[in-house]
């Protein structure tokens, strides 16, 4: 049996319908959208081939995408720090605790199997204005002027309320891979540092912290990735809005695409959007390779 | 040899893969597509097939089932398809966008349905170039019904360009201001708004008793847009909008599209709208008013059945969209329109869906009155026992010629979404006037 899982042959076999799937779902969907990035296509009707006018206008012209560009870089920042550092902290005070625990893991990964659609919603009427949502009221305690406070609606931070919900929802998800390697790590390291007279912060900063370096690098990768394509949060609170304060590169894609009926400029957006994933991950593996190198 | 054959095993993966997209993208044969007219009766899953008999009759419409265009045509095809012994079947897309793309599918693929609901612009003129609108107008003629339809949905559904009429009627949906009337008497605002500037001094009172003057929902484009219509519409009817998108008008140039970019400006900066309303939309509005919020809100004969009650409490009075001051205004200052319209597909259209079509026409007001709450778009008379309001507003709008100009419909795709994008801006005071009209006369100089 062990010797038939050595074949390469067998290995292919097991290899070839995830193959197959990728190709077809991923791979595919990129070519058709280069091809259609090189059009002036409305999504109806007759395409026209500009060659490569799409990229030269996203490129040069379009201020708008440019301030994409920098609000998913915000946005991707907010979030890896919000759920891998934030579930780190979550993971480490979980594992420090003895009664109710489960109960204390459940609550937090409740966010993560509730629908994106169902958490956008629940943020809304959390920070609904008009009628007085329930942050505004209890803000409204300390200061009366927060009572009109508006969160999705001020162009100055409805893009930090965009990464926070998401950071919410999936910060329990990052929480429990945490706790599940921290669990990992031999108490017998522990043990021993703290015979050598480190402090709490110092066990965990300087032993259990850094055995499990490769769940972090592997948890931020998730997260960088997750993040630069995030979509539903931004389209479903804010639209992108008001204006575009809190417009994503993918909702700009879509606005393009299907709103504007840009199909052509649109396809050039996802190119760039496939791009700039690439460099971003090429960059990450590159900085954290070396590092373990190191 | 085993890196010759993974690599042999790649490409065929690859060439299938491919082969099997380009099964299911039908969209390349869209420049070609709808030359033949067999072709899309092939096509169609429409079940009019030209060697037997008709056994369905399909429709794609937008909403979900209880919006009025399906509340409508179930009711007209379940009593038609009972009586013929037909099946029939409703999609239903319920999101705006979704329901683009799904539609724009089928025209690409040349497989629309038998009914499709469709709006009077891009799309329609796409369904229309894979000839695969029936000449609604024509078969009105045929019938009779086409002197019995609202002069004001005729104009406000035919096409650009040829003058003819492809779409069906939703209904026939006017619009207006509800207000408070208890809020207006303690405000001591007598009189309901006439002009524009009347509007602005009674929300100015409003406010100053501590009530919101004006509810909006904001993050639904086109309740912020109607703001920005409402004055050009009322001094040029279609004219600035049309020549706004053709490049011979712009914002700038025409004072009454100026006047309604600072009237848009003002409303939301002197805090005339509720707080937060960029984020307000237009179900949660309704909820507001017609909950107890706000004394004025932009609203019409959709929401007949949310007010009813208020109305006839004494709550709640209407008037209509008030005179731009100090330029000539039309007469006619209810905007109607016909909400989503119908197309019905050319290649299918055959002597079933004909006699559809008149059992429809004969049957369509009573399904409006009875089952989707709505005006017919025939002008006749209104049947007994429907609540006060409906008798109590067609008369502004019974003889009405001149349909509403929806910017939706006029402009191009690309500028309407930077529009939406702006005018929230506007609203909020995040630009200025100036920086608007500016942002938006470049739009079309680009």
């Amino acid at each position: 049996m062990q010797k038939a899982f050595g074949k390469k042959s067998i290995i292919l076999l097991f290899i070839f319908p995830a193959f197959l799937v990728y190709t077809l779902f991923v791979i595919v969907s990129i070519i058709w959208a280069g091809y259609y990035s090189f059009f002036d296509w409305s999504g109806v009707g007759e395409k026209v081939f500009i060659g490569l006018q799409n990229y030269a206008e996203l490129l040069i012209k379009d201020e708008v995408f440019r301030l994409t560009v920098w609000h998913t870089v915000i946005y991707t920042v907010i979030n890896v720090l919000i759920q891998v550092f934030g579930g780190l902290l979550f993971a480490i005070l979980l594992s420090r605790v003895t009664k109710g625990r489960t109960i204390l893991q459940t609550l937090y990964y409740v966010p993560v199997v509730i629908s994106s659609v169902a958490i956008c919603q629940i943020f809304s009427k959390l920070l609904s204005v008009t009628p007085t949502g329930v942050v505004n009221q209890l803000l409204s305690v300390f200061n009366p002027a927060l009572k009109v406070m508006e969160w999705t609606s001020n162009p100055n931070i409805s893009l930090y309320v965009t990464a926070f919900v998401e950071g919410y929802k999936y910060l329990g998800l990052y929480m429990v891979i945490f706790y599940a390697a921290l669990i990992g790590v031999p108490d017998e390291l522990g043990e021993a540092a703290r015979i050598d007279g480190a402090s709490l912060f110092q066990e965990y900063w300087s032993v259990r912290i850094p055995y499990i370096k490769p769940v972090i690098i592997a948890n931020c990768l998730l997260v960088l990735n997750g993040s630069l394509r995030s979509f539903e949060f931004s389209y479903l609170l804010t639209h992108g809005g008001p204006g575009n304060a809190s417009e994503l590169m993918t909702t700009y894609m879509y606005k393009q695409a299907f709103t504007s009926m840009k199909y052509g400029y649109g396809s050039a957006v996802a190119i760039m959007i496939v791009i700039i994933c690439l460099i971003v991950g090429v960059i990450f593996k590159k900085l954290t390779g070396e590092e373990a190198e190191g | 040899m085993k890196k010759k054959m993974f690599a042999v095993l790649l490409a065929a993966v690859v060439s299938v893969s491919a082969v099997l997209t380009g099964c299911g993208q039908s969209s390349d044969s869209t420049g070609a597509a709808g030359e033949n007219a067999s072709d899309a009766q092939g096509n169609s899953d429409a079940s009019a097939q030209s060697t037997g008999e008709r056994t369905k009759i399909t429709a794609l419409l937008k909403g979900t089932e209880s919006t009025e265009q399906f509340q409508v045509f179930d009711y007209l095809l379940s009593n038609f398809c009972e009586e013929r012994g037909l099946e029939y079947e409703i999609e239903l897309v319920n999101d705006m966008q979704d329901y683009f793309t799904k539609l724009q599918m089928y025209i690409n693929s040349n497989t629309l349905p038998d009914i499709y609901g469709c709006p009077n612009g891009t799309l329609s003129r796409a369904c229309l170039d894979i000839d695969a609108m029936v000449d609604v107008g024509a078969e009105l003629e045929r019938n009779g019904y086409y002197d019995k339809m609202n002069g004001a949905i005729i104009d406000f559904l035919t096409d650009a360009d040829d003058g003819n009429l492809y779409l069906f009627p939703q209904g026939l949906y006017c619009e207006y201001f509800m207000y408070r009337t208890d809020i207006f008497e303690q405000a001591g605002v007598t009189e309901a708004p006439t002009t524009w500037a009347e509007f602005e001094e009674a929300c100015e009172k409003i406010a100053a008793t501590g009530e919101i003057p004006v509810i909006v929902g904001g993050s639904d484009a086109w309740q912020l847009m109607r703001y920005l219509s409402f004055s050009p519409w009322r001094v040029t009817g279609s004219d600035f909008i049309t020549d706004y998108q053709a490049g011979t008008d712009s914002f700038s140039e025409n004072e009454s599209a100026e006047y309604a970019v600072e009237l848009l400006n003002r409303l939301g900066t002197e805090g005339y709208f509720e707080p937060g309303f960029a984020s307000v939309d237009f179900t949660s509005a309704c909820n507001l008013f017609f909950g107890g919020t706000g004394a004025i809100f932009y609203t019409g004969s959709g929401q007949i059945g949310l007010a009813e009650d208020m109305y006839d409490e004494g709550m709640l009075g209407f008037f209509p969209v008030p005179d731009t001051e100090g330029m000539d205004n039309m007469s006619t200052n209810v905007p109607i329109h016909a909400g989503f319209a119908e197309g019905f597909n050319k290649a299918t259209y055959d002597d079933t869906m004909q006699d559809f079509f008149d059992y429809m026409c004969e049957n369509f007001s009573e399904s409006c009155y009875t089952k989707a709450q709505i005006f017919s778009p025939f002008n006749e008379e209104l049947p007994e026992g429907l609540p006060q309001l409906y008798y109590d507003t067609q008369p502004m709008f019974a003889t009405a010629e001149t349909a509403w100009t929806s910017w939706d419909d006029k402009l191009d795709s690309d500028v309407l979404t930077k529009i939406v994008d702006e005018q929230q801006k506007l609203a909020q005071g995040i630009t200025t006037p100036d920086e608007f009209i500016d942002t938006c006369d470049s739009l079309i100089s680009k």
